[in-house]
């Protein structure tokens, strides 16, 4: 009789939603945790990395691995776990591209260090104390990892070979990804494992759409009462739909608040910020130079809604200082 | 004396530069030049690529008003580069590093001089910043 | 011969974090210390986005408690815009928060805390777990909670979109209503739910209560900590999760301080030490006087216990009569007792399933008046809730287009963490004696952190994740003398 494939699933600098994701999946879990070894889940069970070190190289069938790389413990997780397993899954916005504290990449460390512990209003910190990677208290040593300059996407750090895309991945693709490892049969190496289309193929405000979107105005969410039927884009409300990945199942459409891109791009686009700045250019209505410039100057904070999810993957991946 | 010269990319629109005299003549009067057949072909992301490649400027030269041979790449392009403007700031890319010229020069023979005037404009800016990588890595991407 | 014992990583909580304990010749306890080992910087990375994003974008802060943060930023975007969320909007917002208080609260207590006491804390590591309980007990409780959880997390997917990621929070509203279809099952939920509450007090009652050995644990000095307690409470003192003023009493009970969270900075202040991540909450006005309890503090703590200790009731009229029942039980009010936070979270638990039964019995709930639409941009708004695990504040200040430049942001496990880290070194120091450090005794520190229910993602705006859990004694030269490992 065959041993059970060994799985490991393990958080970097995530926030924990993607392993909530798992427990989702409810009795589809018992039939997982059935068919293979969980070796590893730091949540719910108490497993080391001792116990992972011990292994032989792809001893690990699968690994899945959701968060991003901001500090020196997160990159020695992943080259650990990428060494022992056959596989890597990277699950979530956050592994995937880097998520939404990839935001981090348009400020700085120092700028980061300097509020938390010196500039915000509750801080009482007189003898000007910041983290240290070795610090003496009492004449004991205690370390600390180290903070990186920037946040990495899974695949900026280690190679990666499969991708679950979503904020988090939504419990029916994650039964679907879990089913085809099990059942190998998995598609081509690199593949993201959720549809290819944008959103807007699947989105029910479609059928509403008109054949021309003109937009002399962009409204933000909290100034209008969003009609729940027509397509948002039409309404002036910046909505990422044409330029995300399909596959959420327009989670957040249905409660009426526009897409925000956890899907990241579709098939076959790096920059899903750059594909979206462009199709936003093309349903702006102006005729001159000063009417565009008037429309688009109006636009609050552009970066933040293009790459919300995305920055570290983005091409230019990083604020320039 | 400094004698950094910007990298400058030229995106042109065949229809309305250089399109009577010879491409090769053009192409050793001009540094990374790119001819395209219109100035809506030019996508954000070639233009962030550029930028990603070492670009310290990027230049797209299209047609007049009215004057686009596809109707309206010109204004496309145009409504791409102010919004790039908005987000290349966030990247701390100055927006006079990235231009859109209209206009008509059969010949190209302002292409040159065109090129050499903003790259005087953001020699004063100097190279664009590099970002330091932190990740000591034998991975991809 | 000194020697330091690492925990690294610790288990059965959200997040990472280790913890260093160390020795002194005689192998006792000299020091503790929990450090968090994680920050992502949402404080800065936030500014320069729109207001009414923020919302969308805190819940990734804690994926494990994403809904107060999505909720204290709405309250902090009323604030901002001076508007009062309409009857109906209100009733969504805490349909919503009492859902997800009683999800959170129950996988905690059944799937993290739970194994200490049905199965001993010193027991096989390997059935110290949810499934180890459910064999001992005898019931399928493991799939009572899932299916408790499910259930309420469909409340939470109908109103927020995900429950690991709400969305939607508008300043004066909530952008989705709800159908009296909708409210049928609502209803189910929430009369289950009741039920559930009670079976889960009961099962407490008998496997913790009526256990002689458990009430002394729960009794004893080495789970007790003398601190101040802070929680919010409506015009009456009862305990309120979603509105109302934040009251702090002193050890003895005295109230300290009652006043509006907008004032939270003239309260509270944030310590910083080299050794961790988090900043040290305290009581500003005392002035922050290291990792003691006791005479001289400054230290207090936030969630369930804290939040019983300062009201002076409960909303619900169950709830009410276990909370009278526990204070009768452990000798008065305030507790100090640690691990009566274990207790405090099943009767909150109870609350929250009675208050839920309300909202959805409630006419106005299925109304389509959700939008208050009279805004008026005041540049700075703070909101302000308490979040299952303790008090939690959303503090931000825009420009005139309401676009954030600057945020703070206190989370409830960051006013613990320096309770728990002290917490952690008396549990420590009365249960590892000498040189024999055996595996069950460091599952009895740890005992002390998870009454908790720590959240250090939240606890640092961070990031959690890291190590699993070893623990070395190493001598002062750090040489490695002995590995212990559990499992």
């Amino acid at each position: 009789m065959a041993d059970k494939p060994k799985v490991a699933i393990c958080w970097l600098g995530g926030c924990g939603g993607c392993d909530e994701a798992v427990v989702d999946i409810n009795e589809v879990l018992l039939r997982v945790a059935n068919a293979t070894d969980l070796v590893l889940w730091p949540v719910a069970l108490d497993f080391k990395y001792d116990h992972i070190e011990a292994m032989r190289d792809g001893e690990i069938a699968l690994s899945i691995i959701n968060g991003n790389v901001r500090n020196s413990d997160q990159e020695e997780v992943a080259k650990l776990l990428r060494k022992k397993s056959q596989l890597v899954l990277a699950f979530g916005a956050c592994a995937c591209f880097g998520g939404t504290p990839g935001l981090a990449n348009f400020t700085t460390k120092e700028d980061i260090f300097n509020w938390v512990y010196r500039d915000a209003p509750t801080v009482v910190n007189p003898n000007g104390n910041y983290p240290q990677l070795k610090s003496q208290v009492d004449g004991k040593e205690l370390t600390l990892p180290k903070f990186y300059e920037q946040v990495f996407a899974l695949n900026q750090v280690i190679n990666v070979d499969y991708y679950l895309p979503g904020c988090p991945p939504p419990p029916y693709l994650v039964m679907n990804a879990v089913s085809a490892v099990l059942e190998g049969k998995l598609p081509p190496k690199g593949s993201t494992l959720s549809p290819h289309r944008a959103l807007c193929d699947t989105c029910p405000r479609n059928k509403t759409k008109p054949s021309r979107i003109a937009l002399k105005d962009i409204k933000r969410i909290h100034e209008v009462e969003a009609d729940p039927d027509s397509c948002f884009l039409t309404q002036g409300i910046i909505c990422l739909g044409p330029a995300t990945r399909s596959g959420c199942g327009e989670s957040c459409i249905s409660i009426n608040i526009p897409c925000r891109g956890c899907f990241g791009p579709v098939e076959g686009v790096v920059d899903s910020g750059a594909k979206f700045l462009s199709a936003l250019a093309s349903i702006i209505d102006a005729e001159d130079d000063e009417e565009m410039k008037k429309v688009i100057n109006k636009i609050d904070d552009p970066a933040g809604y293009f790459y919300r999810f995305s920055l570290p993957v983005s091409l230019l991946k990083k604020k320039r200082f | 004396m400094s004698s950094y010269e910007p990298k400058l990319v030229c995106f042109s629109c065949k229809f309305g530069w250089g399109y009577l005299n010879n491409e090769e003549t053009l192409a050793k009067q001009i540094k990374n030049w790119v001819p395209i057949i219109c100035s809506g072909k030019v996508d954000s992301s070639h233009i962030l690529t550029a930028f990603r490649q070492g670009a310290d400027g990027v230049l797209i030269l299209g047609c007049r008003g009215g004057d686009c041979h596809y109707q309206d790449g010109n204004y496309e392009a145009r409504k791409r580069v102010y919004l790039l403007h908005r987000i290349l700031e966030s990247y701390g890319i100055e927006k006079e590093r990235l231009k859109i010229e209209l206009s008509i020069d059969p010949e190209g023979s302002k292409i040159p001089q065109l090129v050499k005037e903003m790259s005087d404009r953001i020699a004063k800016l100097g190279p664009v910043k590099k970002i330091g990588e932190h990740v000591k890595t034998a991975a991809v991407a | 011969m000194a020697k330091k014992i690492t925990i690294n990583p610790i288990t059965r909580l959200e997040g990472h974090g280790k913890i260093e304990v160390f020795l002194d010749d005689k192998g006792n306890v000299e020091d503790a210390y929990f450090q968090v080992v994680e920050l992502r910087g949402f404080e800065r990375f936030c500014i320069g986005r729109p207001a009414e994003e923020m919302p969308r974008i805190v819940p990734n802060i804690c994926g494990v408690c994403p809904t107060p943060h999505n909720m204290a930023s709405t309250k902090a975007l009323d604030d901002l815009y001076s508007v009062e969320p309409t009857p109906t909007a209100k009733l969504i917002r805490q349909l919503h928060l009492n859902a997800f208080y009683l999800e959170d609260h129950y996988i905690h207590f059944f799937f993290l805390a739970a194994p200490d006491f049905v199965l001993g804390p010193d027991s096989d590591p390997a059935l110290r777990n949810i499934v180890g309980l459910v064999n001992k007990v005898g019931i399928d409780i493991g799939g009572k909670v899932i299916d408790v959880r499910k259930k309420c997390r469909e409340i939470i997917k109908l109103i927020a979109s995900k429950p690991c990621h709400p969305e939607g929070g508008l300043p004066g509203g909530v952008p989705r209503g709800i159908t009296e279809e909708e409210r049928k099952w609502i209803k189910e939920t929430a009369d289950f739910s009741v039920e559930f509450a009670r079976f889960a007090l009961e099962i407490f009652k008998q496997v913790v209560l009526d256990n002689k050995e458990y009430l002394k644990l729960v009794l004893s000095d080495a789970y007790k900590l003398n601190t101040y307690y802070m929680g919010m409470v409506d015009e009456s003192k009862r305990v309120n999760f979603y509105e109302g003023k934040l009251r702090v009493v002193d050890p003895s009970g005295a109230e300290y301080a009652l006043f509006d969270y907008r004032d939270y900075i003239s309260h509270i202040g944030e310590w910083v030490e080299p050794w961790t991540y988090v900043r040290l909450t305290h009581l500003k006005k005392i002035g922050w006087n290291g990792l003691r309890d006791g005479e001289g503090t400054s230290l207090y703590r936030v969630g369930p216990l804290a939040r019983l200790n300062v009201a002076e009731g409960m909303l619900t009229p169950l709830a009410q009569k276990e909370y009278e029942s526990m204070f009768d039980t452990l000798g008065g009010r305030p507790s100090h007792h640690t691990l009566a936070y274990h207790w405090a979270r099943l009767i909150e638990a109870l609350q929250a399933a009675e208050h839920m039964q309300r909202i959805a019995n409630d006419p106005l709930l299925t109304s389509k008046d959700i939008r208050n639409m009279d805004l008026k941009l005041k540049r700075r708004g703070i909101g302000c809730l308490e979040a299952a695990r303790g008090t939690l504040i959303h503090h931000y200040e825009t420009d005139d287009r309401g676009i954030i430049t600057k945020v703070n942001l206190i989370v409830a496990t960051q006013h613990n963490a320096a309770p728990i880290s002290l917490s952690v070194k008396k549990a420590a120091q009365a249960f590892v004696k000498g040189p024999e450090v055996k595996e069950g005794l460091l599952n009895m520190v740890e005992m002390a952190f998870r009454p908790y229910d720590p959240c250090l993602a939240c606890a640092t705006h961070a990031l959690p994740g890291e190590m699993p859990l070893i623990v070395n004694i190493r001598d002062k030269h750090g040489n490695l003398i002995r590995s212990v490992q559990r499992h």
